[in-house]
């Protein structure tokens, strides 16, 4: 992983753009069930593209066009909207290390994805300092673009894709697990981060099986930290 | 009611931002305070629970859109795949390249030999 940073050391921002690559393979396919998703609830093609631009929050999007859809009290659509997307606030801090004295980070959070998250936590503390900013920009915007343009391809011409290239549609959303997993990998060196890492997945798979879509990750990740403490506390008084 | 429908739309856009943006804030300032900037400085739940929501997503990420055997299988083997080759190559684009390649091929074949 190192090698691969130090062979683009003097592009960042290509690096960037590279390895936000597999997230067009995840973001693109979903992009575009939202552009056609929105449009069958009644939005028209340049509310459904602002709507992408603006909230940029994949479930979120999908959840505020079928409460407004079906007709909800719109105090409780940006209450619900809101809470799922509040899984954010944990986002920032985890990388403030390793942001420089740049006011630009603070416009560049408007990107900070779930995946961009994942993506920024394993990527930034290879890069030197200067090269950070430009990594996120390239990366950020890239997975920006691929969200925005996906929805307007879904909006204007989703139905004919996908009746087109039905493969495509099931097969290219799989780059997202698969890149979780490669961003994981690396942590799986020690017992209890691959015990904390492991149980938080399964937990999160049985949650969301079970049709709380929403709550899967949030609580999953709050079981997986408790955990971490019990194993660490354990290994304390066991010496 | 378009009014308030935009307004809904800017409500949210503004609020998830200020979920991705301030929090950042107040950690820069922590840092900046304590003339530090490492993780150290860092409460160990708030180190602990970035990775762990990295692995919910990857749990509920392994779910099919539609779920069946097949399905299922794909993925098991798609993730086994992506796995081998980051183990052999530590690196982040390949693996998911061929990875998503293998989950395509098995969804593919498995298409065209359903088993029954």
């Amino acid at each position: 992983m190192t090698q691969a940073i130090q062979t683009h050391q003097s592009q960042p921002l290509l690096t960037g753009l590279k390895d936000a690559l597999p997230l067009m393979g995840g973001y693109i396919p979903v992009a575009i069930s939202f552009g056609l998703i929105s449009l069958q609830s009644g939005f028209s093609v340049l509310e459904t593209i602002l709507i992408s631009t603006l909230v940029y929050a994949g479930a979120s999007q999908f959840l505020f066009v079928a409460m407004v859809a079906s007709g909800a009290p719109m105090w409780l659509v940006v209450v619900m909207t809101l809470l799922i997307n509040a899984r954010h606030v944990v986002y920032g801090p985890n990388l403030a290390p390793y942001m420089t004295k740049s006011p630009w980070w603070l416009a560049l959070m408007h990107g900070l994805t779930d995946q961009i998250f994942a993506l920024a936590h394993t990527r930034l503390p290879q890069l030197n300092e200067k090269q950070r900013i430009c990594w996120f920009t390239g990366a950020s915007l890239l997975a920006w673009m691929s969200w925005v343009g996906g929805t307007a391809l879904g909006a204007i011409a989703g139905g004919e894709l996908i009746n087109q290239w039905p493969l495509l549609a099931d097969v290219l959303p799989f780059a997202l697990p698969a890149l979780f997993l490669v961003l994981l990998a690396p942590k799986f060196n020690t017992k209890i981060w691959a015990l904390t890492l492991g149980c938080t997945t399964l937990i999160a798979l049985i949650i969301k099986l079970q049709g709380f879509s929403n709550a899967a990750i949030p609580v999953a990740a709050l079981i997986g930290t408790l955990l971490f403490y019990v194993v660490k506390n354990q290994a304390k008084w066991s010496k | 009611m378009i009014n308030t429908l935009w307004l809904a739309i800017i409500a949210i856009a503004l609020g998830t931002y200020l979920m991705r943006a301030l929090p950042l804030v107040w950690m820069t300032r922590k840092l900046d305070k304590n003339k530090s900037n490492t993780t150290e400085e860092m409460p160990i739940w708030l180190t602990v629970l970035g990775p762990a929501m990295i692995a919910a997503m990857f749990g509920t990420s392994l779910i099919p859109s539609s779920q069946s055997i097949t399905t299922w299988l794909a993925t098991a083997l798609g993730a086994l795949v992506t796995a081998g080759i980051w183990y052999w190559k530590r690196s982040l684009g390949l693996p998911v390249l061929i990875g998503v390649m293998i989950y395509g091929i098995s969804i593919y074949f498995a298409r065209l030999y359903p088993i029954y």
